[in-house]
């Protein structure tokens, strides 16, 4: 009975542990619907190509390798080309080659494009609706919804639903973006006026590291996202939580933080629902305490990370369009105390 | 290894005043060029166009029809002195040459000069919308193929004149009024896209 | 008029030297210091070409190497980002425009005119004009280097980021304008080549009797015509004038869009790779025939092949643009198109597998790039077919999975069959052997390190590593990888080092070579090594497709020419029958005098509009200056 209590301990560790610990950032960690639909299609090319590359290298590496009859040699040597009996059986063989070519190109287009039809946009009616922006250098999110108090803004990081469709709709403020999330699925341009769509459907719990997939100038290489996929009911309850304005300070030391924000430049670019600062420019700062990492994925959330940041973002993101706010001496701890709890 | 056995060509002609010399060919390449260019602005002005409700936006106003529509009159009159001019080069006739090639500048000029006043009374500049760029763009790159080809002939015209020419320059009358044709019949396709296609589809 | 006649063998000889004399006298380009820049030769062009777009290719490889070692090790800290996104569309930059497309040009500059058996290209001084703004271009872009204004875009420059708000400074005006300088320089060598060989042909080597060097380039210069002018209106009248004047080509504010640029981009860029790629392939042509001693096998299929792909290659450009958003049916037609040019690619390399089964090999350095183009190019053919379906391009675009697949056939493709070509037409350049142990060497350590760096590239993309990024975290497990592939790089470097060595020694040290050490089959091989600036005494007759491989009896040549002229032969565009005789310009330095004053106006519209007025003016009197008769005038009648 113990040993039994012991091993599914241990199970529901290793299961949690899984859980939690981040994906590859690979299209062949297919952890969605669309992406192994992907991945699938993909072993069936690699397989049949890497065949017929296979074949094409035998058959070259025989030319080479093989043991011509000394007769052949002379008779080519003289007249410059081969028998005409063996030119015309090599002729045929070319052509079939070219024929059997075809057919497989024809039945790999066949395949691909109900693939493709199967992962396109469809019109699910239960689809989780989230709109992207892309931004130079960092992702808006909003979950829609036809009651406008509803609404939820964030920045960076999305938790989806496990098991239900998600139509990613965005477009771009500035510049050609890519949205990428490959343990989810393909790819998606985010266009300056124009809306592009993708579905994407988690089909397990777990943390999906993607990131820009489009150069969009100097800091490119350091535009990461996150998707959490969970179960329904963790997800309405994170869903629940953003809803809320954001967590009023509750100490004399956040109560400073909040001051501080309010007394820089903090607040025209960035939103914090419940305070006076409504900025729209850079991400939404309401519950940053509940996002993982800072600075689209550069740096993991912490609060040493975050004074690092606010310091010197240049040092750390160099070109970004996040000032560099001086602050006087004391005012950084409680502004990052006061960041920190706004879960 | 010299071959032993001969081809004798010394009695063949020094020169051929027709679509046989390298000029004439390599002067059809630069039209193929010149085309592809003019072809894909076309295209182009289809794409903006498409990608809008209403065109030309509120505000500005289709160009007049009425000037460009007089122009084609001069220009396809002018295109009757560049073959004068190439006739007379292929018969060695220097005042059929004179009389061509004037003729066509005469004309030419006056198509440029009804053409400036049109550019000079559009109500929107190329950096108006999206409209006014494709517009101006292929107006614009039109006319200077137009200006060049006239200084092209101003020139061969100046030589036939001066009496400083040979069977070269005669291929260079010749070819020149192929350019010419080019110019005329690449005209006829823009100048119904620019002025009557959105005047025919209309705005919704 | 024209008539066949034999003579006897010492009045033959002593004839044969005073043409020689004679026409020695009439071709040898002026020297000095101003008859280098009067040049109108094309072996001494298509020379210049290649040397030129061989210290680009160094130039880019440099470029390469500083991104392999910033990307070796995962944050690392050599090059900023700034430096490092003006370093990778540099490269870009420099390998499309400055490398690739003008070495071909380059080898079909020189060896056309050799193998239809003329003396020159049809217009000697467009073809020294359009060096000289290559060379202009090459100067532009890397002159910007000196004013902190090297393009940092990528080299395909998409608007909005490469528009007047994203990218403020003169980086992407002077990319936009140094693609004018080269687009002029190729479609000045794309006309002169078709024109050369449809109607400068030798008596009887009619359409069918030209060697598939000859077809490759004449399908190669057909597609410049045609696309080039694409990446003009891209670059200059849609980008550059967004930029610089207002318009709004790509800007959504006022109706524009920059998807636009992207459409107009790709019909050019995707024609772009089969206009470097279809030179290549004539290569390897050459090299099969004369390493397997019998002509290629499926001449009429190649031939077809070829034109095929052009026009298909024509209609393949959206596959750039899966990831936008298209509507699906469009697409799914690109992805027909996109396989279905495997196909008439496929038949070609069928055409030589069976060429190497039935031949007579011969084991040149030469042929060992030949095998190593069938291994790389077949992987980046390959990897092609599955960037052409929609799916898996939606997750592989952009990333480098995309990086080694244009790698493979980029450098499998083209830059293999041209490292082969260097080796086998060396004796012609030079008159010398390269040492063919060392050429050996110089092929492993290339095929290997190429491996060695690209083929990791693979499964990075697959594993998340997207493009044109300057760093990477160090959790993403990308590091062993990248490392493995500067390590690639740097063989790659000690390849290309040896390359060098060998053609400097071997230019001084290599064996003489003779006019035909291969004993190959078609009329370059008749000429001296290296050839004469008139390539042949007296102009050749052909009877067959190989008109070295026919017995001696059956060889003739032209005689009755003029060899006080730079006179060659007019013959007819589909059965070369002689119709007149043509004389060609001699030195003149009005071409560089004319790419001197376009250059300068060009330069200008970089800053202003109107200095656009200035080039043409400046043109315009290089070109009076260059068509003004000079007495005495050519005869009438």
């Amino acid at each position: 009975m113990k040993r039994r209590a012991i091993a599914s301990f241990f199970i529901a560790a290793a299961i949690t542990l899984n859980g939690c610990m981040s994906t590859r950032q690979s299209a062949l960690d297919a952890t969605g619907i669309e992406a192994r639909s992907i991945l699938h299609l993909w072993w069936f090319f690699l397989i049949l190509l890497g065949t017929i590359f296979a074949i094409v290298m035998i058959l070259t590496l025989g030319a080479l390798l093989r043991r011509q009859p000394a007769s052949e040699r002379q008779f080519v040597e003289q007249h410059h080309t081969p028998p005409q009996e063996r030119e015309r059986k090599l002729s045929r063989m070319v052509s079939g080659a070219g024929v059997i070519t075809g057919l497989i190109l024809f039945a790999l287009i066949v395949i691909s494009v109900i693939t493709g039809k199967s992962i396109a946009p469809s019109g699910a009616s239960n689809a989780l609706l989230v709109t992207v922006h892309g931004n130079q250098w960092w992702w808006y999110f909003s979950y829609d919804n036809d009651d406008a108090s509803k609404i939820v803004v964030t920045a960076n990081e999305l938790h989806i639903p496990v098991g239900r469709p998600v139509l990613i709709r965005g477009t771009s403020l500035d510049v050609i973006h890519s949205f990428w999330v490959p343990n989810l699925m393909g790819k998606r341009d985010l266009i300056p006026s124009r809306i592009t769509e993708e579905y994407l459907t988690a089909d397990r719990p777990g943390r999906f590291r993607g990131q820009c997939a489009e150069f969009c100038g100097l800091e490119h290489a350091k535009m990461a996202l996150w998707i959490i996929a969970e179960p329904p009911d963790q997800f309405q309850a994170w869903m629940n939580q953003q809803l809320q304005p954001s967590v009023a300070p509750d100490d004399p030391d956040k109560q400073r933080g909040l001051q501080v924000f309010l007394n820089h430049e903090c607040i025209f670019c960035h939103n914090i629902n419940g305070t006076p600062a409504h900025g729209q420019v850079a991400p939404d700062l309401t519950h940053l305490a509940s996002r993982s990492t800072i600075a689209a994925g550069t740096l993991p959330n912490t609060k040493g990370n975050l004074a690092g940041w606010i310091a010197d973002p240049q040092r750390i993101k160099p070109g970004n369009y996040m000032a560099t706010v001086p602050l006087e001496s004391g005012d950084m701890q409680p502004l990052v105390d006061y960041l920190e709890s706004l879960k | 290894m010299t071959p032993t056995r001969t081809l004798e060509l010394s009695g063949l002609p020094r020169y051929d005043i027709s679509n046989r010399d390298p000029l004439f060919f390599g002067q059809v390449l630069l039209c193929c060029i010149e085309g592809s260019m003019f072809c894909i602005l076309m295209a182009i002005y289809f794409y903006l166009r498409l990608s809008v409700d209403v065109w030309p936006p509120p505000g500005v106003q289709l160009p007049h029809v009425t000037a460009p529509t007089i122009a084609l009159v001069p220009l396809f009159l002018s295109a009757l002195g560049s073959y004068w001019a190439s006739q007379g080069a292929k018969k060695n006739d220097r005042p059929a040459m004179l009389v061509g090639m004037i003729g066509n500048l005469i004309l030419g000029f006056i198509f440029i000069g009804l053409r400036y006043r049109e550019i000079a009374t559009l109500n929107f500049k190329w950096s108006t919308d999206a409209f006014g760029t494709i517009t101006w763009t292929i107006l614009y790159l039109h006319t200077l193929d137009v200006i060049a080809d006239l200084m092209m002939t101003v020139v061969l015209t100046v030589l036939i004149a001066l009496n400083r020419y040979g069977p070269k320059q005669r291929i260079g009358v010749h070819v020149d009024s192929v350019v010419w044709y080019f110019l005329v019949a690449i005209w006829i396709p823009m100048y119904f896209v620019l002025y009557w296609g959105p005047r025919w589809v209309g705005t919704p | 008029m024209s008539t066949l006649a034999e003579l006897p063998s010492p009045q033959l000889a002593a004839e044969l030297e005073a043409e020689h004399q004679a026409l020695r006298r009439v071709w040898n380009d002026r020297g000095g210091f101003w008859g280098w820049f009067s040049v109108t030769t094309h072996q001494a062009i298509g020379m210049r070409y290649i040397v030129t777009a061989f210290i680009f290719l160094l130039l880019g490889g440099v470029e390469a190497l500083l991104m392999r070692f910033q990307l070796a090790r995962p944050e690392n800290t050599l090059l900023g980002p700034d430096l490092y996104n003006r370093i990778f569309t540099t490269h870009g930059t420099t390998m499309m425009f400055l490398f690739a497309v003008p070495v071909m040009e380059g080898m079909s500059v020189y060896l056309v005119p050799l193998m239809i058996g003329t003396r020159n290209v049809a217009f000697p001084r467009l073809n020294a004009f359009g060096y000289w703004m290559y060379l202009a271009g090459g100067l532009v872009l890397y002159g910007a280097a000196f004013f902190n204004a090297l393009p940092n875009a990528g080299w395909f420059s998409y608007p909005p980021l490469s528009g007047p708000q994203y990218s403020p400074g003169k980086g992407v005006d002077v990319w936009a304008q140094m693609i004018t300088f080269t687009e002029i320089s190729a479609m000045c060598v794309a006309v002169e080549i078709i024109v050369t060989i449809f109607r400068m042909r030798a008596p009887g080597m009619s359409l069918n009797r030209i060697p598939l060097f000859c077809w490759g380039s004449l399908v190669q210069s057909f597609m410049v015509i045609f696309a080039m002018p694409s990446v003009m209106i891209a670059s200059t009248v849609m980008l550059l004038n967004d930029r610089t004047i207002g318009t709004h080509f790509v800007n959504p504010a006022e109706g524009g869009d920059p998807l636009l640029y992207q459409h107009v981009f790709w019909f050019f860029g995707h024609p772009e790779v089969y206009i470097i790629f279809i030179p290549a392939l004539g290569m390897i042509s050459s090299i099969l025939e004369a390493d397997t001693r019998r002509g290629v096998l499926g001449y009429p299929a190649i031939v077809l092949s070829q034109v095929a792909t052009a026009f298909i290659g024509f209609g393949l450009w959206v596959h750039h643009m899966f990831a936008t958003g298209l509507p699906q049916i469009g697409e799914a037609y690109f992805t027909a198109a996109s396989m279905m040019i495997a196909i008439t690619t496929g038949i070609i390399i069928f055409c030589w597998i069976a060429t190497l089964w039935s031949g007579r090999l011969r084991l040149t350095t030469a042929l060992h790039f030949v095998f190593g183009f069938l291994f790389i190019f077949v992987i980046g053919g390959l990897t092609g077919v599955m960037l052409a379906s929609i799916p898996l391009d939606l997750q592989e675009h952009d990333t480098y999975f995309v990086v080694a697949h244009f790698h493979y056939v980029l450098i499998g493709g083209a830059l293999f069959p041209l490292f082969g070509a260097f080796h086998f037409w060396f004796p012609k350049f030079t008159g010398r052997m390269i040492n063919e142990t060392l050429g050996k060497i110089t092929f492993w350590m290339l095929f290997i390190g190429f491996n060695v760096t690209f083929f990791p590239m693979h499964i990075l993309g697959l594993n998340g590593m997207t493009r044109r990024i300057y760093t990477y975290p160090v959790e993403m497990g990308w590091g062993p990888a990248n490392a493995l592939a500067t390590v690639g790089a740097c063989i790659i470097a000690l390849g290309g080092i040896l390359f060098i060595a060998n053609v400097l020694n071997s230019r001084k040290n290599g064996k003489v070579a003779g006019s035909d050490p291969w004993q190959a089959g078609t009329l370059e091989w008749a000429a001296a090594s290296p050839p004469e600036p008139y390539n042949f005494v007296r102009l050749p007759v052909v009877n067959g497709r190989y008109p070295l491989w026919l017995p001696a009896e059956e060889r003739a040549a032209v005689t009755g020419m003029r060899t006080d002229k730079r006179e060659i032969l007019i013959t007819a565009s589909v059965d070369a029958e002689p119709q007149f005789l043509h004389v060609l310009p001699s030195t003149t330095i009005w071409p560089f005098l004319a790419a001197l004053g376009a250059t300068i106006g060009l330069v200008g519209s970089i800053l202003t509009f109107s200095w656009y007025y200035v080039a043409v003016v400046l043109a315009g009197i290089g070109l009076l200056g260059w068509f003004w008769p000079r007495r005495p005038l050519e005869q009438e009648g």
